[in-house]
């Protein structure tokens, strides 16, 4: 009786390197990731962390999402954005949102900024880049406002405001030029907002709209397309097409309703003996 | 080494070529031209500028479009009107547009063991005034067609004007043919739906829009009047006509 | 390595390009012939054409990076490829078929390409390999076919024609041209094929196919082929040839130009599209591959 085994070894499966090795070495290019070369901020203002990011996802050249989410959940009051290869970063911050919720659930406390940013870069270094994440994290938690960016290779910053991304140097010089310690909420929304406007212009990379996230240590507000600047235009005609535009060769109709027949049986008397 | 100097000899790769995206389009009527391109020039993830004309008035009823190597395409494009002057004034006319593409292929085929990094679509009216398009590869063959996309976008955009002006794909109704030529406002409709769609959807592609119309001697230009943003570059009203038209596009 | 040796010798590619870029150096791009006349061949009616070369130590290596997409799919030129062309002599003449499609990589560059080049009224080119090659040096044999005329006041024959372009494209040999191509004619000795490509090869013979659908081509025609073929056969044999590799062959396709050679001149048969042979055929009433694949087969047509 052959028994495959059930056991699998947890994490990445390692099977195709091998041969995907011997096929780049032939020439054979490796299938390209969606990438979110992307324009993702944060910054420090008076009462937590502002977030903002783009909504452009691109394969190469080509536009793939036009409004992709690049703001993750990891808890109430912490938020992760992330550049880099879409896949890693999804599932990266989703892995570290459930070990966060785990923490939460053994301790009994709000788990803290810090706690997600080393669960991050250790498991981003254990993978030596391969997990190509690119991440601003940023949150509030029981020792106030944290932001960090972390690196691919697992290196970590925490900076009062930060920039990452294909589109971070144009973002960056936004804040170098705007950013002033203690700012009202307003204000550093505002300033995130031209952050990552600078970068969906002027970066090839990003693009479309603005999603912000403000994280106070009461509240946590998600600003889903708080600014859309690059709205479709209207065609100028409509593609429709006629019936019967496709070609075919033979054509036969058939009845496809089954026809059925109800005969009425003269009822019978219930047997109530 | 100690010295500074390097064990191995060292190879260097001489590499003149760099890519600025952008697409370019045109498509021949019955008695008219249209070519039109985009303004953005980029280098990877960076845009150059946001206006950079990729489209040429080469004569009262030619006009070339040039893609690819921005470099090579001015220098290109400087050389074929240095030409098309030299012939004015040996023949005190303008070149004939067959002969401006016969003249473009030998300029490519010149350079065919160090090709000019540039894809050309040459449109206007012939001397039967009929439209035409004429489209080279970077070393000089070309052919005459009713219409064609290049660049950045050329994937994204030749299928849908096969669809469209070819009809490709589609079977015409019972009883009827596919027209053979279009009426120009479909063709301007057609051409912007292009690139508004290669804009949403193709990074290098945007910021701004140059459509060039040529219409032959005695047409009407009437289908042009409620077109916005129209600039007639004719200098004589009689003979062939040329307008240009500028439209916005999406920046991000 | 042979540099040295290059330096002084007297023949070969090296004393080429010096006396290229002593020519480009000397008059710059600005010569007489540019003034107007001469019909856009200013550069090349008065003798052999003359190319600019990189200054690099080895031009041809130069080219192969940024132009050959077989060793580098990613290299920027990308110059068209993928063809199927043939071409056959028959108790009645040539038949010459070819496709129409060009490719550029896995793109579809073009679906029109006219790959039977006219050189003139009684000679015909076939193009396979780089298109501007092809069309570019068949126009210019065309020239030099007229020049022969005028000089020794009768027809050039096909074996001299063909022979003129296999030793031009000797010269550049190693520099990277890419040309198959089928010179077909009918001269004082009859009906004529000569087989020219840019390695230097050439050859006589009855039957060719050049091109990467050449061997579902050749499949056709070895089985169908017969000196003595009526003229309709004839012609439905080199249009069978097509369609079989424009059907099997992914970088052929599109469309089938069908020409024939006569004692009067070549004369150009018809344009034929692939997919409607495959379904329809050329009258219309049979096509070459989708009723017999599936007549019978399917729910809706259920066999009789």
């Amino acid at each position: 009786m052959a028994t495959a085994s059930a056991y699998r070894s947890p994490g990445f499966d390692f099977s195709n390197e091998i041969r995907n090795n011997f096929l780049s070495e032939r020439g054979v290019p490796l299938p390209k990731a969606t990438s979110t070369g992307t324009t993702i901020v944060g910054c420090l203002f008076k009462d937590g962390i502002v977030l903002g990011a783009d909504t452009r996802a691109t394969e190469g050249p080509i536009v793939a999402d036009k409004n992709c989410e690049k703001i993750h959940f990891i808890t109430d009051s912490i938020r992760c954005c992330g550049a880099g290869t879409a896949a890693d970063t999804e599932f990266t911050t989703a892995m570290i949102s459930s070990n966060m919720e785990l923490h939460a659930l053994s301790t009994g406390r709000k788990p803290r900024v810090v706690t997600a940013m080393t669960m991050l870069k250790q498991y981003l270094f254990r993978h030596q880049g391969q997990v190509g994440a690119a991440l601003v994290l940023g949150g509030v938690d029981a020792t106030g406002p944290h932001l960090f960016t972390i690196h691919p290779h697992g290196s970590t910053d925490k900076l009062p405001y930060v920039t990452m991304g294909s589109g971070s140097l144009a973002a960056m010089a936004v804040f170098e030029a705007g950013w002033r310690p203690n700012m009202e909420r307003a204000e550093a929304l505002d300033l995130v907002t031209t952050a990552v406007s600078a970068g969906i212009f002027n970066d090839l990379g990003s693009g479309s709209n603005v999603d912000a996230c403000v994280i106070t240590a009461s509240h946590t507000e998600m600003l889903r397309n708080y600014v859309k600047p690059n709205e479709r235009v209207q065609k100028e005609r409509s593609y429709g097409f006629r019936r019967g535009t496709t070609a075919w060769k033979s054509e036969s109709i058939r009845q496809m309703v089954v026809e059925e027949d109800i005969t009425f049986i003269a009822p019978e008397a219930m047997d109530t003996s | 080494m100690p010295d500074g100097s390097y064990e191995r000899p060292q190879q260097r790769q001489f590499n003149p070529y760099s890519e600025n995206g952008g697409t370019i389009l045109a498509i021949a009527g019955a008695d008219f031209s249209v070519i039109a391109g985009d303004t953005r020039q980029s280098e990877g993830y960076s845009i150059q500028t946001r206006y950079a004309p990729k489209v040429f008035r080469l004569t009262e009823r030619a006009v070339l479009a040039v893609n690819g190597f921005a470099a090579d395409g001015n220098m290109f494009v400087k050389k074929v009107k240095q030409r098309l002057e030299w012939y004015r004034h040996a023949h005190a006319k303008d070149m004939p547009l067959r002969a401006i593409a016969r003249l473009i292929q030998t300029m490519l085929y010149a350079q065919r063991f160090f090709p000019y990094y540039v894809y050309n679509i040459l449109g206007g009216i012939e001397e039967d005034g009929t439209g035409a398009v004429y489209s080279f590869d970077p070393v000089g063959s070309y052919e005459r067609e009713a219409c064609r996309a290049a660049g950045a976008a050329q994937s994204l955009v030749q299928p849908f004007l096969d669809n469209q002006i070819y009809f490709k794909n589609q079977t015409p109704a019972p009883g009827t043919n596919h027209p053979t030529h279009l009426p120009l406002p479909d063709v301007l409709s057609i051409v912007i739906d292009s690139f508004t769609s290669a804009t949403e959807r193709h990074i290098e592609v945007g910021d701004g829009l140059e459509i060039y119309v040529v219409l032959a001697k005695g047409r009407s230009t009437q289908e042009l009047a409620s077109i916005g943003g129209l600039q007639e570059l004719s200098t004589r009203a009689e003979g062939d006509r040329m307008f240009v038209i500028r439209r916005d596009l999406k920046k991000d | 390595m042979n540099s040295f040796a290059d330096r002084f010798s007297t023949t070969g590619t090296a004393v080429e390009q010096r006396r290229i870029k002593e020519y480009v150096a000397d008059e710059e791009d600005v010569s007489d012939s540019m003034w107007g006349s001469e019909a856009g061949f200013g550069t090349i009616a008065h003798g052999t054409p003359n190319f600019m070369v990189p200054t690099v130590p080895d031009p041809s290596a130069f080219l192969r990076l940024h132009t050959d997409d077989h060793a580098d799919p990613s290299c920027r030129i990308k110059i068209k490829h993928g063809t199927t062309t043939l071409a056959f002599r028959y108790q009645g003449g040539v038949i010459v078929a070819v496709d129409s499609r060009a490719t550029a990589g896995s793109y579809v560059a073009s679906g029109t390409v006219k790959k039977v080049i006219e050189i003139n009224p009684y000679l015909l080119g076939t193009m396979a390999g780089g298109a501007a090659d092809c069309q570019y040096w068949e126009t210019y044999l065309g020239m030099q076919c007229r020049l022969h005329e005028l000089r020794n006041r009768e027809r050039i024959s096909v074996a001299a024609a063909s022979k003129y372009l296999s030793n031009l494209v000797y010269n550049y040999k190693g520099m990277g041209l890419s040309m198959g191509t089928m010179i077909c004619g009918w001269d004082k000795t009859g009906p004529a094929i000569f087989y020219v490509d840019s390695d230097g090869t050439r050859l006589k013979g009855d039957l060719f196919s050049v091109g990467s659908g050449s061997t579902f081509a050749y499949g056709v025609l070895d089985q169908g082929y017969r000196w003595d073929l009526t003229d309709e056969e004839a012609q439905e044999l080199g249009r069978r040839g097509i369609y079989a590799a424009g059907h099997r062959d992914a970088f052929s396709g599109n469309t089938i130009n069908l020409y024939h050679v006569q004692q009067q001149g070549w004369k150009f048969i018809g344009n034929y599209d692939v997919s409607e042979m495959h379904y329809n055929g050329p009258t219309g009433t049979a096509g070459y591959g989708y009723g017999v694949r599936v007549e019978g087969r399917s729910s809706a047509n259920p066999p009789a």
